[in-house]
């Protein structure tokens, strides 16, 4: 299955992105297990899933992104618990979207965050008594932590930029640079001519 | 040489298990023999439902005060099976209120209390229940647990010399010179017995038929569905003939839904389940009561067989009486030694068993009197009646006791605290007796909070209730809860308990 670009996790930011890529023609697939922390503020995150589809964009209900597959420098496909190891989801880009801790973006254990779709840096505290602050109406510095860009808004796996991988949303740590829909629609419009 | 018994009872349902008690109590020897478990057939496949009689009271005023008397007995002898969450029937504008009006006259003949209740005070009672309704009347209906009033009747007759032979069928009936003398189980044995009482329910029919005893027999299938939530804390009913689906009933955490009526070949009878059509069926009409219940999680469908009577068969079953039928097979059909007691309802099997033991000790010259309407059944002794708590108190009585006789559960039952099950009137006591001046405070006198959710989801309801109580503002009640939560999340913040960390920090912050 080929898309231009798979929007990974159909929360507040991936469905932002998908929707704003999908209005200027791509073709988009947004893979939503459906943990939005955004229920609970916003209205309900499918029937946000459902005016995506009626905009041509393929939304994976129910599934999760399990583990992407790089080549050198770029993501190649992406493997998914429902499509199962033998069906990729290839794409020109991918969109890590898939939120904090609650959503489970990102996972911990005792000592260790990590994200588990494509291992992607993340920026923590790695003393585990600095994560919170014990005053619960303070800032929290888990709250900070997320995955790690370049300057450009790509993803750093091991240190070095995945060039057509980006992220959005709650799963950026501070100071990373979020998804810039606008100049990846002008930059596709100009590839395309 | 085998034991003879006085009386040996065919069917581990109520009515055998009722029968049984009665006997014993009676101080007969009998047996009761079951093919399976107890309480494995209709006796455990239906409502749940303690009737009042009011159902009855315009078609059938006789099964109406059976029901009535009966349902005051066992909220007395069976007061730990019986939770008194009392009944609504409601009419909708399609219903009139016509039909009310002669429902209330017909209970009040049947001596069925029946109070007609404004339409805004049944939606502040059950908030459930459609909005659209015209008219609501009150009764005394109940939600009964047959699985332990089942258990119960057989652990009384035990205790009084019973035996009880479960997992054995009865292969036939044994007949010497035209009286049945015993039964031949599936094992071979013999069992001899100078009477033998048929209460197996619909299949009874095919025990007698093989001693040459014809009884008309129509199964009648009832098709019910659990919802996974109490959606109701009253037996909710329609009020208009008695129809599909038109009955709600509650039964601790869920609430089951039914039923159909529909006459099924009696081979049918060993497999029964609900089909789609009639979940179908039950859902269109269910929604009618309770609309919430289009989106309530279902948890399972089942089906039962009413053992009705008849004549002549005929219709759906709904218009053929549900009464109490005593078959002395004896006077009706020259076989001395058997008596079917079949028909009826889980409501009044206790006069069924009554009624068949009467004329057993007939047969057998026994003078030995009833006991069973004034005896408390295991369980129930020295219970006050209506020991089964109302469901949003139980927990209430677990942690306080007697002390919550000072809360007001009539004005404050409802729950706020769902883990828990913290009603308003237990806040209210705890902030009159403790001086309670936030939630975290709350929490050490009532539990509020202190479930698997931590608060997640009540803690805005429970600043808000508890606000009314102080007449203060919500903000700023919650502060030190989530504070003391916060201090005790922090070292073990990682995994599952990090993820609630988020959760909690982007719900509360505009609280604090």
């Amino acid at each position: 299955m080929k898309f231009d670009v798979v929007v990974i996790g159909g929360g507040w930011a991936g469905r932002t992105v998908a929707d704003r890529l999908a209005g200027a023609g791509l073709r988009v697939c947004v893979v939503s297990e459906g943990l939005s922390l955004a229920a609970v503020h916003d209205e309900s995150p499918y029937s946000c899933l459902a005016g995506l589809q009626k905009k041509g964009v393929t939304v994976l209900r129910g599934d999760r992104a399990l583990q992407g597959r790089a080549d050198a420098d770029k993501v190649t496909g992406l493997v998914t618990r429902n499509l199962g190891p033998d069906t990729m989801l290839e794409a020109g880009a991918f969109v890590l979207a898939t939120g904090k801790f609650f959503s489970r973006g990102l996972l911990s254990d005792m000592n260790h965050i990590w994200e588990p779709v494509f291992g992607a840096d993340v920026a923590y505290d790695a003393d585990r008594t600095k994560w919170a602050d014990p005053e619960f109406s303070s800032h929290q510095p888990f709250m900070d932590f997320g995955v790690r860009t370049d300057e450009a808004g790509h993803v750093l796996v091991s240190g070095r930029p995945v060039m057509n991988l980006y992220a959005a949303g709650e799963i950026l740590a501070a100071g990373s640079k979020e998804f810039d829909t606008d100049s990846f629609i002008e930059e596709y419009e100009h590839r395309i001519g | 040489m085998q034991k003879e018994y006085d009386v040996i009872i065919i069917g581990g349902g109520i009515t055998g298990a009722a029968t049984l008690r009665d006997c014993a109590l009676r101080g007969l020897s009998c047996l009761l023999v079951e093919r399976g478990d107890i309480c494995d057939g209709a006796s455990g496949r239906n409502h749940g439902l303690l009737h009042s009689g009011a159902r009855y009271a315009v078609t059938d005023r006789e099964g109406a005060e059976e029901c009535i008397r009966e349902n005051r007995i066992l909220r007395r002898i069976a007061s730990n099976c019986v939770e008194p969450t009392e009944g609504l029937f409601i009419s909708l504008p399609e219903d009139g209120l016509d039909y009310q009006a002669n429902f209330i006259e017909k209970c009040r003949e049947a001596g069925i209390e029946a109070e007609p209740i404004e339409p805004a005070e049944a939606l502040r009672m059950e908030p459930a229940i459609n909005p659209r309704i015209i008219g609501a009347v009150k009764v005394p209906d109940a939600a009964v647990d047959p699985f332990r009033l089942v258990d119960a009747n057989i652990l009384d007759a035990r205790r009084h010399g019973a035996d009880i032979l479960k997992f054995t069928a009865v292969a036939s009936l044994v007949k010497e010179n035209g009286r049945v003398v015993g039964v031949r189980t599936s094992r071979g044995d013999v069992i001899r017995a100078k009477e033998v009482v048929l209460a197996a329910g619909i299949w009874t029919a095919g025990l007698a038929r093989e001693a040459g005893v014809n009884i008309g027999m129509m199964p009648s299938k009832g098709s019910l569905i659990i919802f996974g939530h109490r959606v109701a804390n009253h037996v909710i009913n329609r009020c208009r003939k008695p129809a599909n689906a038109d009955i709600l009933v509650p039964g601790d955490v869920v609430s089951v839904l039914g039923t159909t009526s529909d006459k099924v070949p009696i081979e049918s009878c060993d497999d029964m389940h609900a089909t789609p059509q009639e979940v179908e069926l039950l859902l269109r009409e269910g929604e009618q009561l309770v609309p919430s219940l289009a989106h309530t999680r279902i948890i399972r469908a089942y089906a039962g067989v009413r053992p009705l009577v008849v004549a002549e068969p005929a219709g759906d079953g709904r218009n053929v009486s549900r009464g109490i039928v005593l078959l002395d097979h004896e006077t009706r059909d020259g076989v001395p030694g058997l008596i079917t007691i079949t028909g009826g309802k889980l409501t009044t099997a206790r006069l069924m068993a009554e009624m068949a033991t009467d004329l057993v000790c007939r047969k057998l010259g026994s003078t030995a009197r009833c006991e069973t309407a004034t005896r408390c059944l295991p369980g129930s002794e020295g219970r006050k009646p209506g020991f089964m708590d109302p469901f949003n108190i139980r927990a209430a009585i677990g942690r306080h006791g007697e002390e919550v006789s000072r809360m007001d559960f009539d004005n404050g039952g409802e729950i706020v605290c769902e883990c828990e099950h913290v009603t308003r009137a237990e806040i209210e006591y705890a902030v009159k007796e403790f001086g309670v001046r936030n939630v975290s405070d709350l929490r050490r006198h009532t539990r509020i909070g202190m479930g698997t959710c931590q608060g997640s989801f009540c803690i805005k309801k429970v600043a808000k209730v508890l606000a009314g109580e102080l007449g203060v503002v919500p903000e700023g009640l919650v502060h030190d809860y989530l504070q003391e939560r916060w201090k005790g999340m922090t070292p073990v913040l990682w995994g599952d308990t990090l993820r609630e960390a988020e959760y909690m920090q982007k719900v509360n912050r505009d609280e604090i």
